[in-house]
């Protein structure tokens, strides 16, 4: 008995303590075993006893592993600090998959798509891209819940 | 002397005077709930990157940067944040106020100006107001704040300014708001003590990083001070409409006691008066029999 409860608290001392802040407020906090966030310059895995770091977070996926089970949030631009166990993330835009407007995300992809190909000042198609990669990131996320057939053509946008 | 007509007319004017202060106190109070709201969210990550840029500050490297380093003021920026509709008591004032005592401390400033009230003072004034903003929707306050922290951190790089600040209204409670005056560029440095994580690291390096943290903390910044202002501008709304209510609700009660007073001496005389006719024609009926 005694030995499972210092078990049990083990495993929460050797995770990262999550918290998430929008202008709305604290949106997330949670426990995780590992995060994988995208950067200005690529991904960034974290796990439990970083050393202290402060990045700039681009618009990507925020996957969060626990227990073996992975969540997928949005999250456009912001900042991240971290140190040992603690993550804190701050950002204008963090949504869940169940926040994502799927339809309205796939109307904004395929108006950016038709968009870019018709633009031709580098200004605008760069602020097209913006909007584009935008909607594939909320597409994936939100189709995370279900693994419906859009994976395959999101995972193509988010190589690029 | 008032007559009774005149009263009456009164009692009209200030129940129908009254029932606007009451829809107005209605609203406020509708809209200082939602301002609430807005302002308890913004206020956490507000407050964390408030922190972050502080601590950056005394970070090596980082005071050569443009947003830390202090340069040669020649002018400054001043966003005054005042509101677009009145009835609110001391808000505009007290805010004015406090903005044009430091100014006063021989800046040579230029204003971004935000809500009708403060634009009519300045002009009146002949104060350099550069940019003008009004009738803000509440619904809007958000992109604006951000395109409006674009257009301070372009003036600022530019050049055109060498400091920049905001004088905005700090809300506390429903009752007690403080206006303020806060440095936003360059970031003022603040001593903190280092010993706990000083080896921290910067992701690119840490000049990108001030890059892409300071038009966050500007927009937040700004976003920030504008809920505060407009929490506080709708609670001052309210409390004054509450106390013009009350008045209000006196002035009638006044007005309708002196109105039966009137009445009740009209009616007196009138009845004195038959008395005293009925009387006069009762003796002569008896002398005529």
């Amino acid at each position: 008995m005694a030995n499972h409860q210092t078990n049990s608290v083990n495993e929460n001392d050797n995770k990262i303590n999550l918290t998430i802040t929008t202008p709305r407020g604290v949106k997330f906090v949670e426990k995780a075993d590992m995060l994988i966030m995208r950067c200005i310059d690529g991904d960034l895995g974290i796990l439990p006893g970083h050393e202290p770091v402060s990045a700039v977070l681009g618009d990507g996926i925020l996957r969060i592993f626990n227990n073996g089970v992975e969540k997928k949030l949005a999250v456009f631009g912001g900042i991240v600090e971290i140190e040992d166990k603690t993550v804190n993330l701050l950002s204008t835009i963090a949504q869940r998959p169940e926040e994502i407007d799927l339809e309205r995300a796939e109307r904004d992809r395929q108006e950016a798509e038709a968009a870019i190909l018709e633009e031709s000042e580098e200004h605008q198609t760069r602020r097209l891209q913006v909007l584009l990669h935008r909607s594939l990131v909320r597409i994936e996320v939100s189709t995370h819940l279900e693994e419906a057939e859009y994976t395959k053509d999101t995972d193509e946008g988010e190589n690029d | 002397m008032t007559s009774m007509r005149d009263i009456k007319q009164r009692i009209a004017n200030v129940s129908s005077t009254e029932q606007i202060i009451k829809a107005m106190d209605m609203i406020a109070s509708t809209k200082l709930h939602k301002a609430r709201a807005q302002l308890k969210g913004v206020r956490p990550i507000y407050r964390k990157l408030k922190c972050i840029v502080e601590e950056l500050g005394s970070r090596e490297g980082a005071e050569t940067h443009v947003f830390y380093q202090e340069r040669q003021v020649r002018n400054s920026l001043y966003i005054i944040l005042t509101s677009d509709r009145g009835f609110s008591g001391g808000y505009n004032v007290n805010i004015i106020a406090k903005a044009l005592e430091h100014m006063d401390q021989g800046k040579n400033e230029k204003i971004l100006v935000v809500g009708s009230k403060g634009c009519e003072y300045f002009k009146k004034r002949e104060k350099n107001i550069i940019r003008k903003i009004t009738d803000v929707a509440d619904a809007q306050m958000y992109y604006g704040t951000e395109s409006i922290a674009k257009w301070v951190a372009t003036l600022y790089l530019s050049g055109e300014v060498e400091e920049v600040f905001i004088a905005y209204t700090h809300f506390e409670n429903v009752l007690s708001y403080v206006p303020y005056v806060e440095k936003l560029l360059p970031v003022p440095i603040v001593a903190i003590d280092m010993a706990d994580n000083s080896d921290r690291k910067y992701e690119p390096d840490i000049h990108t990083f001030i890059d892409n943290m300071i038009p966050l903390y500007l927009h937040m910044n700004l976003f920030r001070a504008f809920s505060e202002s407009h929490t506080s501008e709708q609670a001052a709304r309210m409390v004054s409409m509450d106390a013009a209510g009350k008045n209000a609700e006196e002035m009638i009660e006044e007005l309708t006691r002196m109105y039966n007073r009137k009445r009740q001496t009209a009616i007196t005389q009138e009845l004195s008066e038959i008395v005293g006719s009925a009387n006069i024609l009762h003796k002569g009926g008896i002398d005529e029999s």
